[in-house]
């Protein structure tokens, strides 16, 4: 029998800080607060203590001590929020480790409860996402996963797949009671229903990704558009170097602000232009780079030059990309359009709504939406979706049940791998609750 | 019973054998068969010579994925197959409309004549000894089972001994309120048995299975039944059968009604299983008619399928209304019955409850972990069915027999045959009610057609030894027969010139691109009678190797080829998944590993798995222990490189 070890970490950041928490965590946690604080406070009730060692006080905290199995972890847990000193903290460990535990391994806390069950992998993986969010709308949409959302959604498709699965199984094995388990025209029903929904599980991701990632928009333009100027302005500081010499920003300089509720990264580049110095050449085609893998192009146009057919092929080579084209220096010439000026502030206002518009309707996730956000997840609901479409043609084909639910089975345990496989006795449990079978 | 024994065999105290065999149902008699086979010296020890092989419920072998037992029991040199096709008298593949892989081959039999050909069978075999007693006791030595001892106090002994006793530990039967002891009707319980097993450390459970009344047939007024006729060509189970020579007869349908169930739910309270008599689980997919109609409610009829027993047995059996009511009731059922108005019952339904062992406590080659040399197999096992028993007995008498000659264990796959997904499924996942195959259960389903069996398990038997000349002669030239034609089906392809569009157009088929004849079996519009009518000129190979294949065999090859997208398919999923089947886990394994949690560790270290893929199946295992394991035996293969060598 393998017996569990204690774990014990600095729950917080370690640095100075009015409050901070250590955890631990293991059969022994309990023990080593009593220990520490001479008696052991009544379970899942915060208890004011001092902790000792030898005798000696280390500060007061406020204990709580969870009982297995009603902890995050499902083992014995104790919390101590202490004084935030880092000496203070060093101490508890210290005196913790005396006591029998070790130094926890990063995630292990998250790992015991998935192992005991108290969470399953995607809301272990939403909690590093809670963890990490650097937006409220990010911390938003990783809490709805840690509290199931995006599992729930699985296990319901899950749900509806069992049951045309046990349904097509019964027809196979049970042919012979005159039943008709399902017809053809239902089965297609539900699994149409069920691809919809993890159609609409699939698009998160890119949303999913921006969410988690953040988005990138380049700014491009010829030289002396006013790019850096749009930088400095967004940021609110003299961020990139500005001159009215053409082709100043040879490298590309970056800043991220929030808009639309997620971190959008900005990238100044080096000024499009034919005949560049060599240094310039470079930082041209890493604008270009840039632009390729960017989410969204701004596109800046000196309103006092108007747009020439270079500024025309430029854009005309960008199709596919999010392009928008903005005017600037509005102040000086007639514009058109998204038109700016970052001497005067006009057209910023409209601009930074026009962008919060994107990426809220093609970007954030709708809020009360799960959300799939890492390659783990992506490639599980792709399997679904491929397996899904393939027993429709199936169906489409008349093919018999045995080769339907090939496809079905790829499909079901494609979700399990989000939350948990589908096991054949689920499927005869079905079948055996909704039929009599009989001979 | 010791002078009944004495006829055939006359022992001494020190007698000695290679395999015990005790009981001669089916998975006995598949033992004993193949142990002798092996060139072992068995005994069969049998409370009534006379009842080896017999048919204690339903008259029928095979059925929807138990038929592909038989067959791979024939493919692998067992006796099933033979004897059901020499007692068959209504032979039927179900599920002809749907692909081969879960079409099953099922036949209603003559209960006497087929318990006399499994006698006649074991008869031939000179390696066998009949022994008609009672066991008393097993003895055990210090590591390993020695023998047993029989109720007049003679030992027998023997390297490795096979229990297969059935429903007949401690078994008891119910008929309304009346409680008898007793395995089948007029016969003995094993009442000693139990006791030896659980002092070899084994936990024993209850179970219960019943059996429907049966009817005079001279009482039956047919006219009022719907007639249900089996296929115009018999097809036979076994390769080694050239025609089936039994007449072949009719089977009818009836159906309960509203009268009959009203019945029933007013006499609940004297059902066994209902008063609270019986407490040991039944199945729940043949459930008894009281069963039925209260988890049912809204049925207003239950199809009841009245099959004869015998070409000439006076009864019929009520396939549909197993039950344990009181006599009365039975009565009143049967009579309400079209048909059966005025029918007499030969013998009421009655209900047995039995002592049987979790499997989860064996072995993948059915031998009780801890104890070497001693085998479960059938109904002891936990399972329902003749076939499931056969099955079981066969792979028990195989690993019997490679213990004794200190050979490798034989473990088929959960890809490779449906008794291996049994086994597989019955040591690792346990059973709470007995365990029956469904094509459902195997996940590897098409690969495990009726129409590949002998490709894939005689040359297995053939290495064994346990194949006799004949069998594998022919198996040898089907498979040989088969991939030729499918080779050529393959390998002929046809050109849109105007010639062979010409004849082509003529059968129905359109040809527009050059294409494969293996790809225009693909279409839907594609029958092979039609395309043999027109090809030969063109394809005389071709069609003369088409043409030297039976009807079965010409099946197997045309849907080989029509579903070959779908079967490369899952032989690439069983292929992803048998890494983590070689993946090998040794029987000493410590589960304490750092990380995994209490109640991983239990279920670890009591079903003992012996590879990683087992492990993966156990109830309860997360993706997350799975992944724990394979690091930790990557760990340890990177230590102790010799360790990792394949078993």
């Amino acid at each position: 029998m393998s017996e569990l070890d204690t774990i014990v970490a600095p729950a917080t950041p370690v640095g100075r800080s009015a409050l901070a928490v250590v955890r631990i965590d293991g059969p022994l946690s309990g023990q080593i607060l009593a220990t520490l604080s001479g008696s052991l406070p009544e379970e899942r009730k915060a208890a004011f203590t001092r902790i000792r060692q030898g005798g000696e006080p280390i500060d007061e905290c406020v204990a709580i001590f969870y009982k297995a199995p009603r902890s995050f972890t499902g083992n014995d847990l104790v919390e101590l929020m202490l004084h935030g000193s880092p000496v203070i903290i060093e101490r508890v460990i210290v005196a913790a480790r005396q006591l029998g535990a070790r130094i926890a391994e990063p995630g292990e806390f998250t790992e015991r409860a998935v192992l005991n069950g108290k969470l399953d992998l995607v809301q272990a993986e939403s909690i590093a996402d809670l963890v990490d969010a650097r937006t409220s709308l990010q911390a938003k949409l990783s809490l709805l996963n840690v509290e199931g959302r995006l599992s729930r959604t699985c296990a319901s498709i899950r749900e509806s797949l069992l049951h045309v699965i046990s349904r097509l199984e019964a027809a196979l094995d049970f042919s012979e009671e005159g039943y008709e388990f399902i017809t053809r025209a239902d089965a297609r029903m539900r699994l149409e229903a069920a691809l919809a929904e993890i159609r609409a599980v699939a698009d998160t991701y890119e949303r999913g990704r921006a969410t988690r990632a953040g988005i990138t928009a380049v700014i491009l333009g010829q030289p002396n558009a006013g790019k850096s100027t749009l930088l400095n302005t967004l940021v609110g500081s003299e961020r990139a170097i500005v001159t009215p010499i053409p082709g100043t920003t040879r490298d590309i300089v970056r800043e991220t602000i929030e808009i639309g509720g997620l971190p959008m990264t900005f990238l100044d580049t080096a000024g499009l232009r034919e005949h560049a110095d060599l240094v310039e050449e470079i930082g041209i085609r890493r604008a270009r780079d840039a632009s390729r893998s960017a989410d969204i192009v701004l596109y800046l146009i000196d309103a006092t030059r108007g747009a020439d057919a270079y500024d025309e092929a430029e854009i005309a080579a960008l199709a596919g990309r999010h392009v928008v084209v903005v005017q600037t220096k509005r102040d000086l010439a007639a514009s058109s359009g998204l038109a700016i000026s970052a001497a005067t502030g006009e057209g910023m206002r409209e601009l930074i709504a026009h962008l919060d518009a994107i990426v809220r309707e093609r970007f954030a996730v709708p809020e009360a939406s799960p959300s799939i956000v890492n390659e783990r997840q992506r490639a599980a609901v792709a399997e679904c979706e491929s397996g899904l479409s393939a027993a429709l043609d199936s169906i489409a084909g008349n093919a018999d049940e045995q080769f339907i639910v090939v496809d079905l089975y790829r499909a079901a345990n494609a979700l399990g791998t989000l939350t948990g496989a589908v096991s054949r006795d689920d499927v005869l449990r079905e079948i055996f609750s909704k039929f009599c079978i009989g001979k | 019973m010791t002078t009944d024994a004495a006829r055939c065999f006359t022992w001494n105290m020190s007698s000695q054998f290679d395999i015990i065999v005790i009981g001669g149902g089916h998975a006995g008699a598949e033992a004993a068969r193949v142990c002798a086979r092996g060139g072992a010296r068995v005994a069969m020890i049998t409370m009534m010579r006379d009842a080896i092989g017999r048919m204690s419920c339903n008259p029928a072998i095979g059925g929807l994925a138990k038929g592909n037992l038989v067959k791979e029991i024939d493919a692998l040199g067992g006796l099933m197959g033979e004897a059901a096709d020499r007692a068959g008298i209504q032979f039927k593949v179900l599920n002809r409309s749907k692909g081969p892989a879960v079409q099953g081959p099922r036949a209603q039999c003559d209960k006497e004549i087929y318990s006399r050909a499994v006698q006649d069978i074991l008869a031939a075999e000179s390696n066998i000894t009949f022994v008609e007693s009672a066991v008393q006791a097993l003895l055990f030595g210090s590591s390993a089972l020695t023998g047993l001892r029989l109720t007049d106090g003679t030992e027998l002994r023997a390297r490795a001994t096979i229990v297969t006793t059935g429903t007949f530990l401690r078994a008891l039967m119910h008929s309304g309120e009346v409680k008898t002891a007793g395995g089948r009707f007029g016969e003995p319980s094993a009442e000693t048995l139990s006791d030896s097993l659980r002092a070899a450390g084994l936990e024993l459970g209850r179970l219960k299975t019943g059996t429907p009344p049966r009817i005079e047939r001279t009482s039956v007024d047919f006219s009022l039944l719907t007639e249900a006729r089996g296929d115009a060509e018999p097809r036979a189970f076994s390769i080694l059968t050239d025609r089936i020579a039994l007449p072949q007869v009719l089977c009818h349908v009836t159906y309960t009604g509203a009268f009959a169930h009203e019945l029933i739910r007013a006499n609940l309270h004297r059902a066994p299983m209902y008063s609270g008599q019986i407490r040991a689980t039944g199945p729940r997919y043949c459930p008894s008619i009281e069963d039925k109609v209260v988890r049912f409610a809204d049925k207003d009829r239950h199809q009841i399928f009245v099959e004869p027993e015998g070409l000439d047995h006076p009864w019929l059996y009520m396939n549909g209304i197993s039950t344990s009511l009181p006599a009365d009731v039975q009565d009143a059922l049967v009579h309400s019955l079209p048909g059966f108005a005025h029918a007499r019952i030969g013998r009421y339904g009655y209900a047995v409850e039995y002592d049987f062992v979790n499997p989860q406590q064996l072995d993948a080659t059915l031998q009780v972990r801890g104890v070497a040399g001693l085998f479960l197999a059938g109904q002891i096992n936990g399972t329902s069915g003749y076939e499931e028993a056969a099955a079981q007995g066969l792979m028990a008498g195989i690993n019997a027999l490679q213990y004794v000659r200190g050979g490798d264990p034989v473990v088929l796959r959960r890809d490779e045959a449906y008794a291996g997904v049994m086994i597989d499924d019955l040591v690792t996942l346990g059973t709470e009610e007995p365990y029956r195959m469904f094509t459902s259960r195997a996940e590897h389903r098409l690969l495990l057609g009726c129409d590949s069996v002998y490709e894939r398990l005689t040359p297995i038997a053939e290495s064994l030894g346990i194949v006799d000349d004949e069998r594998r002669r022919r198996a040898e030239s089907r498979v040989t027969r088969m991939h030729r034609a499918k080779t050529l089906a393959l390998e002929t392809s046809l050109t849109p010139d105007r010639a062979t569009q010409e004849w082509m157009g003529a059968a129905g088929f359109e040809l527009t691109a050059k294409t494969s004849v293996a790809k225009l079996v693909q279409r839907a519009e594609f029958h092979v009678e039609h395309f043999l009518a027109v090809a030969a000129p063109a394809f005389p190979a071709l069609t003369s190797a088409l043409t030297a294949l039976s009807a079965e065999e010409l099946e197997g090859v045309t849907s080989a080829l029509r579903y070959s997208g779908y079967i490369e398919r899952q032989q690439r999923e069983a292929s992803r998944s048998a890494g983590d089947e070689q993946t090998r886990l040794s029987a000493e394994m410590s589960y304490a590993l750092p990380g995994l949690s209490r109640e991983v560790v239990e279920k670890l270290s009591s079903v003992r798995p012996s590879s990683l893929g087992q492990a993966s199946r156990i109830p309860g295992m997360t993706p997350a222990a799975i992944a724990i394991l394979r690091m930790h035996l990557r760990r340890k293969s990177a230590e102790t490189p010799a360790e990792h060598a394949p078993v």
